[in-house]
């Protein structure tokens, strides 16, 4: 067993080069260790105190997210929640204040659990991620990331180092939405982004719906604006996806409420993209699940 | 009364200490030598041990003690039945029975012992659908159980470990008279406790003597379990408790304190337990039981109940525990406060494979009033009168005869009903169509029993009590200074306690059944009292006054009406090494138990008659998303009518935490099993407590009716009853907004969508 502390992306990645694990928060993998789903790496290379991971940069055209910026930091960071505001919903619902401070964006989406809360946002917003190995690096869009429940197509050498987002056009909002049983401490019983553009007539002219916890993984569906206008939005989310029976819900119920989620999430995103404020997290403002 | 002045607000005295961690608990604890102690577990519900070789663990290098049922003296043991052994012998009826114990250096030496041990089991089908172990055609979880000892005079029939019936008046006649008939079903979940600190042992022998610290709610019967089990005296088993980390009724009974002082006698060293939050999960006797409710009330257009049938099906889990005066508290609760006239209980106690169930915070009560208040609206839906008004024109009041023919004292139902109900504006209130209030009301005993404590003051003029009674974490002992104080004419902060140590304290039923201020608060008066009489003697004798004329009080012994004749307490307490030491001892009187007319209880373990009853009515508003099922607490006015309240912090407190526990049960927190009788949510992310987030503004309300018939001042228990209502008031309140009662305890999300768009019954 050993534990290094990395303070510079190199020195993280020569030790993944050489066999070690990546933790950042570690909230996914020792408690997951803990529950038994997995043995904890026997090397872990901790990339929490690596200060180029933890920076927000505003581009041109686009944002870069360190993947060690906090949920924390994601749901109260004004550029954030200004233009990109499904990313601080779904931060501001993770788990605790304990969680938030220390889990990491990259962990989250590295990690590759269906029922993550940031990966639907990220999907919406047309995201990339960064990954980077000694000597060289690239740039996948967030969608292609994830091949399974708990499975990415990086390699084991390979950090991830950002998340990058597109500017977002005018006149658009997102928003994110879950199914949850308590205010917190909570996993997703299933959740939905949308992003919505309008037209100058304040009509949807571009529209995208992610769902959470409801396949195997994220999962972005077919939808067009005028689905939006003819309300079938829940329709569309619900024959789209393919959930399962677990302890948290059965897949009938799960069928259903990604329905019901989906299209309060079009709904929300629509309203802040005509340029309502609706505080984040949507799910407290509104009062939707556990609010 | 001094009690009835504004209320002194003092500091509790274990408060700072718990507050800044310098408090300890039993897993804080490490003594010199000491090994570490690990269970193997059953791991499977129902099978026959065809092996069993622990030779090879006894090899591993550490392991200093290994042992199982050949190791300990062969015997059963049980409150109701003796139905358990320490170790599984020959067969195993529930996942988390242990089999083996090993003790060892380190806890990785304890692990590779277990991992050692060899062990086979022929699985057998698991019995676990309650209903259909009550059944003639089920195979038995006991085979050869007849020949188990009972001390309460079990029938030991099929799978049957405990049978009560209430019957009043002709039910069936009068049932046909009425003029309307609404038949409930309802069923319950298991639930658990779930204390925050997982239960630790440590034991430590000295010659022929053993020491044991432990995170018990009952060190006596603790005590008295290793004793029983290791056949020891009681003079040499010590039972100490550290502070305590929660208990809910978990940590009632005697739990693992023999297997670790056998350990420990083996390995001659101190042997140290710490269960991790799985293991407290499967391995206690002490979870909420299952329940299935059937239930039938006849009603007349004018409002009255003329008639109730019930049916109660209690899942007693493999082991009896202290179970066996469920089937009898389940009945009482299903019966009601109402004033019914004709009544037909019949409540089964049912051995099944699933973990033992046993006193968890008002057993039985939750469940039942849940099912008989949302059966309740029914009824007065039944005849188109509001539930309030249905409630307030069958409820009994003082004077009044109730279901089991006791008639009532003063108590103050009625009252607390138009105090919860009025501070929550029901019926006045514009609420949402997604919002209801819903109204229940609630009642649970109060417990008397034996109990005893020494007070002494030192020559300094400070006091102690020395207490059997148990904190754990209630206030309730904190309390008992409060009352010293009152009786002695000093402050509550010039007390310490000593507490929790079976060998200090006399004896004590434990922080179990609402009964430490009950009882141990009436020990602590008639001890006071020995004091505050030796201490008007000596001012008499130094004023040459009659002992009757001093009075004590502000620290100071004085003649009455005469401040110039005063002395302080402190200067006579210091004369007391010349006189006579200042000590008192005290002990709980036993009390009345009320008689009963026009009834028949079988199986009556003498809790039908209800000393000192509490009542309360809790009017919750919940918000229902009816698009998914969520629902929300808004908010809960509770009003109770637990006698004289003592220490009005404490005794919110109380009532909050009652509140917040009955949320869970109502919304979130149910055992899931698998077919073969395993948990399924046996962890703190699947099993859902509420959160601190989650947690609505709770109003509380003190009806203080004054009865004798109750403990110290008036005070009745206030432990339990706050948990009773909250669920059942929250099942009413979704009720409305979705037009139909859910009939399983949690009323998950998925639970109330499907009831709202017609499902009936579904699994999770
Ligand atoms: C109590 C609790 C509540 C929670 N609630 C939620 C919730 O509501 N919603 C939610 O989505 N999640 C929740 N989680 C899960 C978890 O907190 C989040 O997924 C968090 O974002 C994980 O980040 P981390 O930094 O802690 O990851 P870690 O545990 O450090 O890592 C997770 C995985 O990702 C890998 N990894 C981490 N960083 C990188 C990197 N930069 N490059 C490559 N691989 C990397 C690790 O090797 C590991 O396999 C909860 C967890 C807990 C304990």
């Amino acid at each position: 067993m050993s534990f290094v502390i990395a303070t510079s992306v190199e020195e993280a990645l020569a030790a993944l080069a050489n066999g070690a694990s990546p933790i950042a928060g570690g909230t996914d993998l020792v408690v997951g260790a803990r529950h038994g789903k997995f043995e904890l790496p026997p090397e872990l290379v901790a990339i929490d105190r690596i200060e180029a991971l933890a920076t927000i940069e505003i581009g041109a055209d686009s944002m870069r997210i360190g993947s060690g910026v906090t949920h924390a930091t994601l749901m109260a960071d004004p550029a954030i929640v200004g233009s990109y505001t499904a990313v601080a919903d779904a931060a501001a619902l993770v788990g605790s204040p304990a969680t938030r401070n220390v889990g990491t964006i990259g962990g989250n989406i590295m990690n590759a659990s269906p029922a993550m809360d940031t990966g639907a946002p990220l999907v919406v917003l047309g995201a990339s991620v960064e990954l980077a190995r000694v000597g060289s690096s690239r740039v996948v869009p967030i969608g292609d990331l994830w091949s399974g429940p708990g499975q990415t197509t990086a390699s084991a050498d390979e950090l991830c180092t950002a998340v990058l987002v597109p500017s977002r056009p005018a006149a658009s909002g997102t928003a994110y939405v879950r199914l949850e049983y308590r205010r917190a401490m909570e996993i997703a019983v299933v959740g939905a982004a949308a992003a919505v553009e309008l037209a100058d007539d304040g009509s949807i002219s571009a529209v995208a719906v992610a769902l959470s916890a409801v396949a195997p993984t994220i999962i972005s569906i077919e939808i067009e604006p005028a689905d939006v206008e003819r309300g079938s939005v829940a329709e569309a989310a619900s024959q789209q996806c393919s959930p399962i029976t677990d302890l948290r819900a059965s897949d009938r119920y799960r069928r259903h409420c990604v329905g019901v989620i989906a299209s309060r999430a079009v709904d929300a995103a629509a309203r802040r993209a005509a340029g309502e404020s609706i505080a984040v997290p949507v799910n407290r403002a509104l009062g939707i699940g556990a609010a | 009364m001094r009690h009835s002045e504004p209320m002194r607000r003092f500091v509790r005295a274990d408060g700072p200490e718990k507050v800044t961690g310098s408090g300890r608990y039993t897993a804080d604890l490490t003594l010199t030598g000491q090994l570490i102690a690990k269970f193997r577990y059953a791991e499977v519900s129902h099978g026959r041990i065809t092996k069993l070789d622990v030779s090879a663990a006894r090899e591993v290098a550490g392991v200093l003690a290994v042992l199982t049922q050949d190791d300990v003296p062969d015997l059963r043991y049980g409150d109701a039945v003796a139905d358990r052994t320490l170790f599984a012998r020959d067969v195993v009826r529930f996942e988390g029975e242990v089999i083996a114990a090993v003790a060892a250096t380190s806890a990785q030496a304890a692990q590779a012992g277990i991992d050692a041990i060899i062990v086979e089991i022929d699985e057998l089908p698991a019995i676990t659908d309650v209903e259909e172990a009550l059944t003639e055609q089920s195979p038995l979880v006991h085979e050869g159980w007849a020949d188990y000892e009972s001390g309460w005079g079990c029938e030991r029939n099929r799978n049957v470990a405990s049978f009560s019936s209430i019957s009043k008046g002709d039910a069936a006649a009068a049932m046909n008279t009425a003029d309307h008939v609404v038949s409930s079903r309802f069923v319950a979940d298991g639930s658990h406790a779930l204390p925050i600190e997982p239960r630790s042992v440590v034991a430590q022998w000295e010659g022929n003597k053993v020491t044991i610290w432990t995170s018990t709610q009952v060190p006596f019967k603790a005590r008295d379990g290793v004793c029983e089990t290791l056949g020891l005296p009681s003079n040499r088993v010590r039972v100490i408790v550290p502070h305590l980390g929660g208990g809910f009724g978990g940590k009632c009974g005697f739990h693992f304190e023999a297997h670790i002082a056998a350990l420990s006698r083996a390995a001659r060293r101190p042997v140290k337990l710490v269960f991790s939050r799985e293991e407290e999960f499967l391995a206690p006797d002490r979870r909420r039981e299952g329940i299935v409710f059937e239930v039938t009330s006849g009603v007349m257009d004018n409002g009255d109940i003329v008639a109730r049938t019930g049916k109660v099906v209690v899942d007693n889990g493999a082991y009896t525990a202290d179970a066996g005066f469920f089937p009898q508290m389940a009945s009482m609760h299903l019966a009601g406060p109402y004033k019914v006239a004709n009544v037909h209980i019949d409540a089964h106690l049912v051995y099944t494979n699933h973990q033992p169930s046993g006193s968890v915070r008002a057993p039985t009560a939750p469940q039942a009033c849940w099912a008989l208040e949302s059966h309740t609206d029914e009824l007065a839906a039944a005849i188109g009168m509001d539930p309030v008004d249905f409630r307030l024109r069958n409820c009994v009041d003082t004077g009044d005869e109730g279901v089991v023919g006791q008639t009532y004292d003063e108590i103050g139902l009625i009252e607390c009903i138009e105090a919860a109900t009025g501070a929550a504006g029901y019926g006045r209130t514009e609420l949402a169509a997604d919002e209801a209030i819903g109204v229940a009301v609630g009642w649970w005993p109060s417990f008397p029993g034996a109990s005893g404590a020494y007070v002494k003051l030192e020559a300094d003029g400070s006091g102690e009590i020395i207490t059997g009674a148990q904190e754990c974490g209630t206030g309730s002992v904190m309390t008992l200074r409060q009352l010293a104080a009152d009786e002695l004419g000093m402050d509550p902060e010039d007390f310490q306690i000593v507490y929790q140590d079976t060998a200090a304290g006399p004896y004590d039923a434990g922080a179990t059944g609402s009964q430490t201020l009950l009882n141990n608060g009436r020990a602590v008066q008639n001890a006071s009292r020995q004091i505050a009489g030796q201490l008007r003697q000596m001012a008499a004798d130094r004023f040459e006054a009659s002992p009757d004329d001093i009075v004590l009080g502000d620290g100071v012994a004085m003649v009455v009406g005469t401040p110039d004749r005063s002395v302080p307490i402190a200067e006579l307490a210091r004369s007391s090494m010349n006189t006579e030491l200042l000590l008192g001892h005290g002990s709980s009187a036993p009390v009345d138990t009320p008689v009963l007319r026009n009834s028949t209880c079988v199986g009556d373990m003498g809790l039908s008659a209800w000393i000192g009853p509490q009542f309360s009515c809790h009017a919750v508003r919940v918000k229902v998303d009816r698009d998914t099922g969520v629902a929300r607490v808004v908010s809960v006015h509770a009003a109770h009518d637990s006698g004289t309240i003592i220490n009005p912090i404490a005794a919110r407190g109380q009532i909050e935490g009652g509140v917040v526990m009955g949320i869970g049960q109502a919304l979130s927190e149910g055992t899931q099993y698998d077919e073969r009788g395993a948990q399924r949510n046996a962890a703190l992310l699947e099993y859902k407590l509420q959160t601190a987030a989650d947690i609505p503004p709770i109003h509380t309300k003190f009806v203080e009716v004054f009865t004798n018939d109750a403990g110290p001042n008036g005070a009745k228990g206030v432990a339990e009853a706050p948990n009773v209502a909250t669920a059942a008031a929250i099942a009413n309140a979704i009720s409305k907004v979705v037009g139909a009662p859910v009939r399983q305890l949690p009323m998950t999300a998925e639970r109330v969508w499907e009831h709202s768009v017609g499902n009936g019954e579904v699994a999770s």
